[in-house]
């Protein structure tokens, strides 16, 4: 450890160590990178039939889907912000159809990082499954909003004049306040943001009260769509 | 001193957790099941090993004045690449994990072993003295993970164990404490009770 080193030689290893890293890191990225896509999205399409009580696997995740759900989309009201927008890369205004209503896909920031979820709501607009995920808030606190015990927590709200918000100690009867989580305030006034955003883009759909025939309103939507 | 005993000293009066108290953070958070501990425990043997067989491969190289930065490069590149394994292979236990893999590269026991160890020792020596100390991490780590999720979840690797046994039906109940990290605290310090009534000489005088 005696030996001394020139700053020349100190700036020259480090920055042959860094480019080192560098490479190993983006040929190990882009190899894996089909492999985490496709467990991103079976996991999304997990998430999706979770809301409407369909529990699948990551390998029946996509037979499921195909059976259970149709995906809408609707012109995009605000263009601008339907690209800079998506943790999976999808438009903030698509939705998802299941034969009693629709799922309507949330995204947002916690604390620390992206946090997202998807709402399903029959065609009166009452809750009736919600799912929730974060890419890195806190475990055991913020963390909590991926447990079925808070996405349970939505069942039964209402998403039509206003949007949920979270609250210390809600009131229960109240349709459109849900138990905040202790120790998590700031990734809970993250879900309160995400579910008003939501419910922005959901009033813009115009389509709480488009009847319960299941297949028609997906044509329609998906004629729109091509316009 | 003897290769063999680099891997067993860990056990014994090195533990890094029992003796040193080094990675408790991750020790408490990823013990509620026991399949994210076994996981994590075999992320950080494949991490300490090869950072400490890297780093001592370079020694000689290192400029001493930024030997922490040069150790943190080659921890978090190794990070970063198990992340990356984890979440193309398995998904959803790199999920559970979330933010502890990142939380390796300021794992203490893997820059107290490339300080204290790796710089100025061979390779081969490095990395057995890596797999010791990672064996000696997991050794708590999946004991906390057994009993944890045995009796704060009544499962073991999700196999309902208590409701096989029908203990439910006779009025067990799990106990909820267990899930919680706090248990996890006092699960290790009754384990480093134990230990040092085992082996006096690391008693504080």
């Amino acid at each position: 450890m005696s030996k001394t080193f020139s700053n020349r030689y100190i700036f020259i290893y480090s920055a042959v160590l860094v480019v080192v890293a560098a490479l190993i890191l983006t040929v190990v990225s882009v190899s894996l990178k089909p492999l985490q896509t496709k467990n991103q999205e079976a996991e999304q399409k997990q998430m999706i039939l979770k809301t409407i009580g369909v529990e699948a696997t990551r390998n029946n995740a996509d037979m499921l889907f195909d059976q259970y759900i149709s995906v809408g989309a609707y012109p995009s009201v605000r263009p601008d912000e339907a690209t800079e927008e998506g943790v999976h890369g999808s438009t903030p205004l698509q939705f998802y159809r299941y034969d009693g209503g629709i799922i309507i896909p949330m995204r947002g920031t916690g604390l620390w990082g992206p946090i997202w979820g998807y709402l399903a709501l029959d065609y009166n607009s009452n809750v009736v499954g919600a799912v929730f995920d974060h890419k890195g808030e806190t475990p055991g606190l913020g963390g909590e909003i991926a447990s079925d015990k808070f996405a349970k927590r939505f069942i039964g709200k209402k998403m039509d004049t206003q949007a949920i918000h979270l609250a210390k100690n809600a009131d229960h009867s109240n349709p459109y306040e849900v138990d905040a989580i202790s120790g998590g305030t700031m990734t809970s006034n993250g879900v309160t943001a995400m579910l008003e955003k939501a419910f922005e883009n959901y009033s813009n759909l115009n389509i709480q009260n488009t009847p319960s025939t299941p297949n028609t309103p997906t044509e329609e939507a998906r004629e729109e769509a091509t316009e | 001193m003897k290769n063999f005993d680099l891997i067993k000293l860990p056990f014994s009066k090195e533990n890094p957790i029992l003796v040193q108290v080094l990675g408790v953070c991750s020790c408490l958070a990823v013990t509620a099941q026991l399949k994210p501990a076994v996981v994590m425990s075999l992320s950080v043997i494949v991490v300490v090993m090869l950072a400490n067989l890297i780093v001592s491969l370079l020694r000689n190289t290192i400029p001493p004045r930024i030997r922490i930065i040069v150790q943190l490069v080659v921890v978090s590149t190794l990070v970063v690449l198990v992340d990356q394994v984890l979440k193309a292979y398995v998904y959803d236990v790199s999920k559970q994990l979330s933010v502890f893999v990142g939380l390796i590269i300021t794992n203490c026991i893997v820059m107290g072993r490339l300080e204290a160890f790796a710089m100025v020792q061979k390779p081969l020596p490095s990395l057995l003295d890596g797999l010791g100390n990672g064996i000696g991490y997991s050794v708590i780590l999946i004991t906390l993970g057994f009993v944890r999720e045995l009796f704060g979840s009544g499962t073991l690797w999700g196999y309902p164990v208590m409701e096989k046994l029908g203990l439910y039906e006779i009025g067990y109940e799990n106990n909820g404490l267990m899930i919680m990290p706090p248990m996890a605290l006092i699960l290790v310090g009754l384990i480093i009770w134990w230990h040092r009534s085992r082996n006096k000489d690391l008693c504080e005088k």
